[in-house]
């Protein structure tokens, strides 16, 4: 019986011997041991990682509502290949930090007081992360799309953990406004314009925090601002009326061009840019242009008011008739100077017009040119001279029925009225008297001698 | 007469096999897999990256000549991933104390083979000695690598030492195939 009590108390010590090594070392938690003084301690970390190459960072804060103790050491303890590991943090301007390398296990934060009870709180270095904060905003307006194109930079971009494990956030807001913020997990964000006020000046600012993937924290600190104003007018509604402006004008003008080309086109422009080349037979039929058969012209004595001009019933060679009035008279013979030097002009003219003319018959002397007698009848009428002694009867010769201009008095030297005239060859006088014999067959001398006399007969004037 | 026999028996050898149990157990403790592939891929994965980096960096010609000889010793077998990483990272230790390699280069493959280690939860077999190279990489001084041995001609530890590397990556990309399934 005594060996049975003996045995059995071995037993158990023996078995709450093994009890407590098989459970192993029992980390002390906040939970187990409690203190009053403790109550109201927290600890707050936060790490950073690869602050400095391969180097981490854990950085805590006590909060003491109750406790007013300076003396308060911290101690972070982690465990390697099954062996504890601890090590006291520093203590800087009321935080304290301690720079340590593995984060594949968890760390123990252990507030160390002189009289209690260490009070510890197991931490995830990679659940606490507070990354670096962003620099480098570089803000870039695209007057094509009309939005800010906002570049950052992070120092994790160099780094291997939190390379691509984070989430951006870009806060910006007008002129002491309210904060707006969009969030990217790139490098990058845009801002639209027509979101933005016209004319006013923004400020930019960017954090980062970790994804919550793998790594979890807390933000980081805002970067440094930036500032950027956005344009008076919009650039793009701008350019828009600029073109429409432009367009219109343009079409008016090339409206009104086309008018006006087509309006000029026969009268101004077409013989500017293809002149026709002159036609010397449309211009010599244009400058030998006869006149019509109507032709209708009217004589007008009141316009030759210097010129006593006697109306005649026909057409006769005025200039040879001239040469023929008596010097005598002074009227006839400022008519007759006048005539005469009027009569190389007529005579000319006449000359132009129709030489038949030159060669009509003179009634005084001469010798009627042979072709001329033959046509015409001569008429003998009473002198209608004025003034002048000389009442001769003259003939008014007439050329195919057509009455011509009077040839000028009649003198005659004899008294005889006989109305016959002689023909006579020679200078002509005035006292000559010379009668033209109607229908008598008598053909005239040549047209030269007609010529040859009449001009003897002015030089005898 | 025969109870006490009985319960001496029972009950005082039992408990000594209860306290030897954990000296006979395996040096690698099991961890959940998606744990394991987890930390692999976010953290150990870009250190092994910065390793092959670096051993890219100091090549040496004769690697070339005596790669043939002398094949890796190290396979990563089947269904034993583990254990063939936990062969590789311990053999990886041994290269800390080896002052004619550099000293950056010694220093993070000391870093790669405890990591791979903690993250495993494995242990190896010369405890004594791995466990102290990976409570040195704790501290932020690199003074306790020594100084660096002049530059010989061909280096058989370095080659030695790049191999190893290049298994302990396949092995490693294997493994997380195997697990992420």
């Amino acid at each position: 019986m005594l060996r049975m009590t003996r045995t059995s108390t071995a037993f158990v010590i023996l078995l709450f011997f093994l009890l407590h090594t098989t459970s192993g070392e029992s980390g002390s938690t906040s939970e187990d041991e409690s203190d009053d003084e403790l109550e109201n301690m927290d600890i707050e970390c936060f790490s950073q990682l690869e602050i400095k190459e391969d180097c981490h960072s854990l950085i805590c804060n006590v909060t003491e509502l109750d406790l007013n103790n300076t003396n308060v050491n911290l101690t972070v303890c982690s465990t390697i290949i099954e062996k504890r590991i601890c090590s006291t943090m520093e203590k800087q301007e009321g935080t304290y930090f301690l720079y340590f390398y593995g984060i594949l296990s968890p760390k123990e934060v252990c507030v160390v007081l002189e009289s209690n009870r260490p009070y510890c709180r197991s931490v995830e270095v990679t659940h606490i992360v507070k990354p670096e904060t962003p620099f480098g905003i570089n803000i870039t307006f695209r007057k094509d799309a009309n939005e800010y194109f906002i570049r950052y930079k992070t120092p994790h971009s160099k780094k291997k953990y939190l390379k691509d494990k984070l989430i951006h956030e870009t806060a910006y807001r007008q002129e002491n406004g309210t904060w707006e913020t969009i969030q990217s997990q790139y490098l990058r964000v845009k801002l639209l314009g027509k979101s933005l006020q016209m004319g006013a000046s923004y400020e930019v600012k960017v954090r980062s925090k970790p994804n919550g993937k793998y790594f979890k924290g807390i933000w980081s600190e805002w970067s440094s601002s930036e500032y950027f104003q956005m344009e008076a007018e919009h650039p793009r509604k701008k350019s828009t009326d600029m073109v429409v402006v432009i367009t219109t004008v343009g079409f008016i003008l090339l409206f009104v061009t086309l008018v006006l080309i087509l309006t000029f086109w026969k009268t101004r422009i077409k013989p500017v840019l293809w002149p026709n080349l002159p036609d010397h037979k449309k211009t010599l039929e244009q400058l030998c242009k006869k006149p019509k058969k109507n032709f209708d012209t009217s004589f007008n004595p009141e316009s030759f008011g210097y010129v006593h001009i006697h109306k005649v019933d026909g057409i006769q060679a005025k200039a040879e008739v001239e040469c023929f009035l008596q010097p005598s008279a002074p009227l006839d013979a400022d008519v007759s100077e006048k005539v005469c030097n009027g009569s190389s002009e007529m005579k000319t003219s006449l000359a132009a017009v129709d030489k038949s003319v030159l060669k009509l018959p003179v009634t005084y002397g001469g010798i009627w040119p042979s072709d001329t007698l033959s046509g015409h009848l001569c008429e003998t009428h009473p002198s209608i001279l004025d003034g002048s002694s000389n009442d001769i009867p003259y003939k008014v010769c007439s050329s195919n029925g057509t009455r011509l201009y009077n040839c000028g008095p009649m003198t005659h030297s004899s008294s005889s009225a006989d109305p016959m005239v002689q023909p006579r060859s020679g200078p002509l006088n005035t006292n000559t008297m010379s009668l033209i014999q109607p229908n008598n067959g008598v053909k005239s001398s040549n047209k030269d001698e007609v010529y040859v006399t009449m001009s003897s007969f002015c030089k005898n004037q | 007469m025969l109870q006490p026999v009985f319960f001496r028996s029972v009950f005082g050898i039992l408990p000594l096999f209860i306290v030897l149990l954990p000296v006979n157990s395996s040096t690698c403790v099991m961890e959940n897999t998606t744990v394991i592939r987890e930390k692999y891929e976010n953290i150990l994965s870009h250190d092994i990256e910065l390793l092959e980096n670096m051993s890219e960096e100091y090549r040496d010609r004769c690697c070339r000549n005596k790669r043939h000889e002398t094949p890796s010793a190290f396979f990563c077998n089947d269904t034993q991933e583990i254990r063939s990483l936990q062969n590789m990272a311990c053999d990886m230790l041994k290269f800390f104390y080896k002052k004619k390699i550099n000293k950056d280069f010694r220093w993070q493959t000391a870093r790669v083979s405890c990591m791979t280690l903690e993250i495993l939860r494995c242990r190896c077999d010369r405890e004594s000695k791995n466990r102290k190279v990976c409570i040195l990489l704790t501290q932020p001084s690199k003074d306790t690598l020594g100084a660096q041995d002049p530059k010989k001609k061909c280096c058989q530890e370095l080659c030695e030492l790049k191999e190893t590397i290049a298994s302990l990556r396949s092995c490693w990309n294997k493994f997380e195939k195997e697990i992420a399934r």
